[in-house]
């Protein structure tokens, strides 16, 4: 496989502005508690915009009793949901919360990286909706820069499931807070 | 499937007035993407405008007019709309004649939709003659006049030139929360190696981000531009009088104020900053050029709001940026004036016994209006606007209310101040009406096309006032002027004047249809103007003599109150987006750690926070990050935070709302 589709996350960038977050919900039609993609606070400076991270080697396929994702030869995990049963395996085996449970369906779905955009020749719809470029995908085979980590704080373990996604650190910033 | 695609524009009280596509399937509003062809959002939204589908169809939006009888009985009831403007053009009416005027009747209006065609609630008024009319505005009327008095007009610099400036230096500005787009610019700058520097009491999402912050006391920024003069002055660098430019006036007064009258070691008891930052910023005004600098709204929410915008002014003139291509100040800027606003310049009716309306300051109004005799104010109508969220005096809005025989609100939404009003008229999105949008921060002009029917029977303010005035002219011939059968478009047409075209470069309507149109030639900004007045020695003096016992005079009440913008929202609007707000809202109060912990207050303990204006209940949440003397409170659209905010200390109509002026006590 020579295409692996992934995100670059630059922390540094990212105002926690959540248009990602509701860019998804406004392209995927999601239902209330489920988010595809989610924006949270990691640190007193930062912010982590999260998803499916389409793994090399996705927990999800491997634990689903009924076969129902599947990894696109462009390295995106999508999940079929009319074979999904609702076990939740799938949601408990991820260490990235992406698999979501929709107790309107009794089904799980996650983010399937916009194929149908990606597919149209347009971007993702989170990456489309970043106004600083703090979000933005490639194909990680051809990705090489070495600036970039595989991980940053608050990130979880990383070595189990290889996920899609390179990351930019915040940098040291200089403050003056008033005497307390 | 019938895909169908619309332009629209954001009409918020925003800097984005960002351009929309609206896909419009079978009716029915399907999702919504910003409009590349507006450069200044490249085709983005912010997480609000992403949410507009939820926020169209949402099941809390008002659908009929009703109408509940007694006044807060919460007894409500449908009624058709022929019944509510019966009843409200018989009020009109009948106060006419029991004061042979109209001075009875007024509105509240402000900035819920900025839309030119919502001016029609002002046209409406005025097509009945004189009225008692609010003026002045309650936002960003303070800074506008003091950029006014340094430039002798209102201009600001192209927000896309932020990408070039060396240093960006933002005054109580947080564009990470209240001008998403603007980030893109100044991290384009970044890239290049400048500096983003925040000077704010609230360690925002800006601040966060930025290269170098500088918390202060708020209310003080003026005093810190001084400190930072005086540095710079002290250093006796070159940068001062024989390196400015020719048509500047006042430096020397300027100059020799600083060095008289200011000292370092007040300049850091004020304003709370130590010399070690005061240097650094000077640093930053002095070698890292071109300094942009950006005069936020919040440093103008208090008495020295004025002053201190004209104070940064002249530092930036002092240090040589403000004629620096890149560099420059930034506030907002003017691009409504060129427009006729046909609608809200609509004129009044002549009036053989009065000759004018009676005014009311808007930053004072139930207070002002309470004192009206002859005749006392007695129907209010109340468009774009919920004051008791966002207004001040609620107690006096209270008594106010009481006195009034009829009160018609017109919202989307059940607003507290909806449930106040005897009539609730559902007002239409801006998806289900035509309109005409104009930045005050970008320089995009853009249609805004009906892309969907109204959700069931919502009508824009400029329906209303067509078909109201229509029912006043039925049941008293001549009481209104206003032309009734003028379409949106008509008005629409009458904004586009031959000096708009021309500005625009559009021949007419149509061209607008093709997407949103740039302002081809900015002639003026604050890089490019010849004409700058430092600020005087008298406002100068005003500020040095009285800040400190403005700032000690609330003895009694222990911290200074912020209000600052949500991210999720814009003031009270989008409260009730699910897709926004998943949870109930919840007031929340950001204090001090230490002060917590003095007062035995832990993380989600439920404290009051109260004064002489009002109590409420809010939960706790200790941070290093809040300063000794002030909390900030998250603004909720149910029990507002403003009903502790109590008269301002300025009622000048030259000035906007105080609202940080405002200080409060909090016990468990």
């Amino acid at each position: 496989m020579n295409i692996q589709l992934g995100f670059i996350f630059n922390a540094e960038n990212c105002i926690g502005c959540k248009a990602c977050q509701i860019a998804c919900r406004n392209e995927n039609n999601t239902s209330g508690n489920v988010f595809w993609r989610k924006v949270d606070r990691v640190s007193e400076q930062s912010f982590l915009s999260h998803s499916c991270y389409h793994c090399s080697s996705p927990e999800c396929f491997r634990i689903c009793p009924e076969n129902a994702f599947i990894k696109r030869a462009d390295g995106i995990v999508i999940i079929d949901e009319t074979r999904c049963n609702g076990c939740k395996l799938c949601v408990d085996a991820c260490p990235y919360e992406a698999p979501q449970y929709d107790f309107y369906t009794q089904k799980v779905s996650k983010c399937q990286f916009c194929y149908h955009r990606l597919d149209a020749g347009l971007e993702p719809a989170c990456v489309a909706a970043c106004t600083t470029k703090s979000l933005q995908f490639t194909n990680l085979n051809d990705f090489f820069d070495p600036k970039a980590l595989e991980k940053i704080t608050g990130f979880p373990d990383i070595r189990i499931t290889r996920p899609s996604v390179v990351f930019y650190p915040v940098k040291e910033k200089k403050r003056y807070f008033l005497n307390n | 499937m019938d895909l169908q695609i619309y332009q629209n524009t954001c009409p918020r009280n925003c800097y984005g007035t960002c351009s929309i596509l609206s896909y419009v399937e079978n009716n029915r509003l399907v999702k919504v993407t910003g409009n590349k062809m507006n450069e200044f959002t490249k085709g983005k939204l912010c997480a609000k405008g992403y949410s507009y589908t939820d926020y169209v169809y949402n099941e809390q939006r008002l659908k009929y007019p009703i109408m509940q009888s007694p006044r807060r009985s919460g007894n409500w009831e449908r009624i058709s709309w022929d019944r509510a403007y019966s009843i409200i053009a018989n009020k009109i009416i009948e106060l006419n004649k029991r004061y042979n005027s109209n001075l009875a009747i007024s509105y509240n209006k402000y900035s819920g939709n900025k839309g030119l065609l919502h001016y029609a609630v002002e046209g409406m008024f005025n097509s009945f003659g004189p009225h008692t009319k609010p003026v002045g505005s309650i936002c960003a009327l303070t800074g506008i006049n003091a950029t006014i008095d340094s430039f002798g007009e209102l201009i600001n610099e192209i927000p896309e030139n932020m990408a070039n400036s060396k240093s960006i230096v933002l005054w109580g500005a947080n564009p990470a929360v209240t001008n998403v787009h603007q980030m893109k610019f100044i991290y384009d700058a970044k890239q290049k190696g400048a500096q983003l520097v925040v000077i704010d009491p609230i360690f925002s999402t800006t601040a966060q981000k930025a290269d170098l912050y500088i918390q202060i006391n708020p209310g003080t920024d003026g005093m810190l531009a001084l400190g930072v003069a005086k540095v710079l002055l002290q250093r006796n660098t070159t940068l001062a009088v024989d390196q400015l430019h020719e048509f500047t006036k006042g430096a020397e007064n300027f100059i020799n104020i600083i060095n008289s009258k200011i000292t370092l070691a007040e300049v850091c008891n004020i304003t709370g900053v130590n010399i070690e930052a005061i240097e650094e910023l000077a640093n930053i005004y002095d070698q890292f050029k071109p300094v942009a600098t950006w005069n936020g709204i919040g440093i103008q929410r208090n008495k020295f709001g004025g002053e201190n915008i004209k104070i940064i002014n002249s530092l930036v003139a002092l240090t040589g940026n403000l004629s620096l291509e890149n560099g420059g100040v930034y506030y907002c800027n003017n691009d409504l004036e060129q427009f006729p606003l046909s609608l809200y310049n609509f004129p009044v009716k002549k009036d053989n016994n009065i000759e004018n309306c009676r005014e009311l300051n808007i930053n004072n109004f139930p207070v002002e209006a309470l004192e009206l005799t002859n005749p006392p104010l007695k129907f209010l109508w109340v468009a774009s606007r919920n004051t008791f969220t966002q207004d001040r005096n609620f107690n006096k809005w209270r008594q106010l209310l009481n006195k009034l025989e009829l009160i018609v609100a017109v919202d989307l939404f059940m607003t507290p101040t909806a449930l106040e009003a005897d009539i609730v008229l559902p007002a239409a999105s801006h998806f289900e009406e035509e309109d005409i949008n104009v930045g005050y921060w970008h320089h995009y002009l853009s249609i805004n096309e009906k892309a969907i029917p109204q959700f069931y029977e919502s009508k824009s303010d400029l329906k209303i006032a067509r078909e109201l005035t229509a029912k006043l002219n039925e049941l008293s011939p001549g009481f209104s002027t206003f032309p009734a059968e003028l379409t949106p478009i008509d008005w629409i047409e009458k904004e586009l004047s031959t000096n708009v075209k021309k500005s625009y470069g559009i021949d007419g309507l149509e061209d607008l249809l093709e997407g949103p149109k740039r302002k081809l030639k900015i002639t003026n900004t604050p890089s490019r103007t010849n004409s700058f007045q430092f600020i005087n020695k008298a406002e100068l003096s005003y500020l040095i003599n009285n800040i400190e016992s403005h700032r000690n005079k609330q003895a009694g009440f222990q911290f200074q109150l912020l209000t600052p913008q949500s991210l999720l929202k814009i003031h009270s609007q989008f409260s009730a987006v699910s897709w926004l707000h998943p949870n109930e809202d919840r007031t929340t109060v950001q204090m001090n750690d230490k002060v917590a912990s003095e007062l035995n207050i832990k993380y989600g303990d439920v404290v009051n926070v109260f004064n002489e204006n009002g109590s409420i209940k809010a939960f706790a949440e200790p941070t290093k990050f809040v300063s000794r003397n002030v909390v900030i409170v998250d603004r909720i659209n149910t029990n507002s935070i403003n009903q502790l905010i109590g008269n301002s200390s300025s009622k000048d109509e030259n000035q906007s709302a105080t609202f940080y002026d405002c200080f409060v006590s909090i016990k468990k």
